[in-house]
């Protein structure tokens, strides 16, 4: 039971063999996978089958923890491109800017709800004040944020509820003009309302963009999956398109398989 | 029985602060009273013109301004020594080092904070002597010695302090500026550096105070009783921890004495006001590090 691609989609990420470990112990065996621009791929599974692993291999993330190893190839195409970010010489600045990444918990700044977009803006792009400044109201606007803070954007960023901080965290990612976006059960510490806007708003972005994320909410993959891949210790068992998912009779074979 | 136990902790701990208060209180008053009189212009100057020791055109005798000149001199430039090096250790300490390094690196700094500082006086002693006897036989005892020497002494504090605020901080912290595609350097610099200010200021402030007040080191690597102000880094010095032990040991008259109690109320405005500017850098500091700075 594959997903059925549209005919038109051409893939923007491909992984091949992928293992990753840590000091020594495999977390991802041999696992093979690929994406589309313009789809929203959603990664099911229990807790430590690998799902974060995963995604940080494609941010080369895993390198921040201790005697990390990866092996195997994941090629993006970035800006055109395709690129091996595991043997290509790929700047890390560069890819992280183009694979921007939402944590489970929002990871705010301790600074001021436009310096949490401007000092990354300002660091990585090296634009002009001016230019910051506009890209800041760019991007909030895009994360449907600018309604809400336009008026404190110098109010520290903590100050904002739950779903607002994670959509700030998603607007400090869209202003870098990632390719990629990578979501780490992004709704994971918000309450029902708050996680509906922030899938409104993934809905509305996943046209542009490359879209992987993790999920621990069978529902929520149901509204949101064009695909789904389960995980069950470090490797994928299962691959589902959107029709799939929405079958009575998968449904009960994956609440059985996931929880 | 357990509110019973409950009520008499509070009771103790009430009376601890109060107790901690009180000893504070009543060593300031002790000092105040004694030294208070002699707080004028004479306690500085002698009866040298303020003015023409301040520019220091006539020497000093009987006052403490050339011992005020001498530890201001000290404590900034084994500041200027300690703090940036504390800082690039703390956060090498916190950030780059692992397994083998990081061990032996923290061992030697905590061996360092555990040396008392008569030692390190002998251990520039023993240094200037070597330096003389080798490669510069002008050398001799002075500013820079005892500044380098204070400086190895505060220097745990600096590192250790900012080891700790930098390790304090929450791992999600790095990773967001990290996942952004900032260096690491930029991460440090911009992110985690600023979120850690308050804990860094902590340990420059230690050790300011530490420098100020230290009398073993400097007793045997350059201070002189009576020598004037500091001709220059290499020079001779006074300065007011020692002028204090020195008035202490052989004052000659109450007078004397009493000028002794007058130094060491200076000595303590001199800390304070040296912390008050620690304070005032932490906020420039904030201002110049804190990405509040790019703002729009």
């Amino acid at each position: 039971m594959g997903p059925q691609k549209p005919i038109n989609l051409k893939p923007t990420v491909m992984v091949e063999s992928l293992h990753v470990g840590f000091a020594g112990r495999e977390v991802l065996h041999n696992l093979s996978a690929e994406f589309h621009r313009g789809q929203l791929a959603v990664i099911l599974g229990r807790s430590g089958s690998g799902k974060t692993t995963f995604l940080r291999a494609f941010n080369r993330l895993n390198e921040c923890f201790p005697r990390s190893e990866t092996r195997g190839s994941l090629r993006l195409k970035l800006q055109g491109e395709w690129r091996n970010i595991y043997r290509d010489a790929v700047p890390l600045t560069e890819l992280r800017r183009r694979v921007g990444m939402v944590f489970q918990t929002p990871h705010l700044l301790p600074v001021s709800i436009a310096d949490n977009l401007a000092l990354p803006v300002k660091l990585v792009l090296e634009l002009s004040r001016r230019d910051i400044a506009s890209r800041v109201e760019w991007a909030l606007k895009e994360a449907h944020l600018w309604e809400e803070v336009k008026d404190r954007l110098d109010s520290p960023a903590h100050t904002l509820s739950g779903g607002q901080q994670q959509r700030l965290c998603l607007a400090r990612l869209l202003a870098l003009e990632p390719e990629i976006l990578l979501l780490d059960e992004p709704t994971a510490s918000l309450d029902f309302r708050a996680s509906l806007k922030v899938e409104e708003l993934l809905l509305s972005l996943k046209e542009r963009y490359t879209v992987i994320a993790v999920s621990h909410s069978l529902s929520q993959a149901r509204r949101l999956a064009d695909e789904a891949l389960i995980f069950r210790d470090g490797s994928v068992v299962q691959r589902l398109s959107r029709e799939d998912l929405q079958a009575p009779d998968t449904l009960q074979a994956l609440l059985e398989e996931i929880f | 029985m357990i509110k019973r136990i409950t009520s008499l902790a509070q009771a103790c701990s009430w009376l601890a602060v109060l107790a901690t208060l009180g000893m504070v209180l009543l060593f300031l008053g002790f000092l105040g009273v004694r030294g208070f009189d002699t707080l004028n212009l004479s306690l500085f100057f002698g009866n040298t013109p303020p003015w023409e020791a301040i520019t220091g055109r006539l020497p000093v005798w009987h006052g403490i301004w050339p011992a005020c000149v001498g530890t201001v001199a000290l404590v900034l430039l084994s500041s200027l020594l300690a703090i940036p090096l504390g800082l690039a250790s703390g956060i090498y300490l916190a950030h780059y080092a692992t397994g083998f390094w990081k061990k032996w690196f923290c061992l030697a700094v905590e061996l360092l904070a555990g040396i008392p500082s008569i030692v390190m006086g002998l251990f520039g002693f023993a240094l200037i002597l070597f330096i003389k006897k080798t490669v510069a036989p002008q050398a001799n005892t002075g500013l820079l010695l005892s500044a380098g020497c204070l400086a190895l002494l505060v220097l745990p504090y600096v590192i250790l302090m900012t080891q700790t605020a930098l390790e304090a901080l929450p791992d999600e912290l790095r990773l967001a500026g990290l996942s952004l595609g900032l260096t690491p350097w930029q991460n440090i610099v911009h992110v985690m550096l600023p979120a850690a200010g308050r804990g860094i200021l902590s340990g420059v402030i230690l050790a300011v105070g530490r420098a100020a007040e230290d009398t073993a080191v400097i007793l045997l690597t350059g201070v002189v009783a009576n020598s004037g102000l500091p001709s220059g880094i290499l020079g001779k010095y006074e300065a007011l921890p020692f002028h204090i032990f020195f008035l202490a040991a052989e004052a000659r008259s109450d007078a004397e004495l009493a000028q002794g109690f007058g130094a060491a109320l200076i000595l303590l405005m001199l800390t304070a006001a040296l912390f008050l500017g620690a304070y005032y850098l932490k906020s420039t500091f904030t201002k110049t590090w804190d990405p509040k700075n790019l703002s729009i």
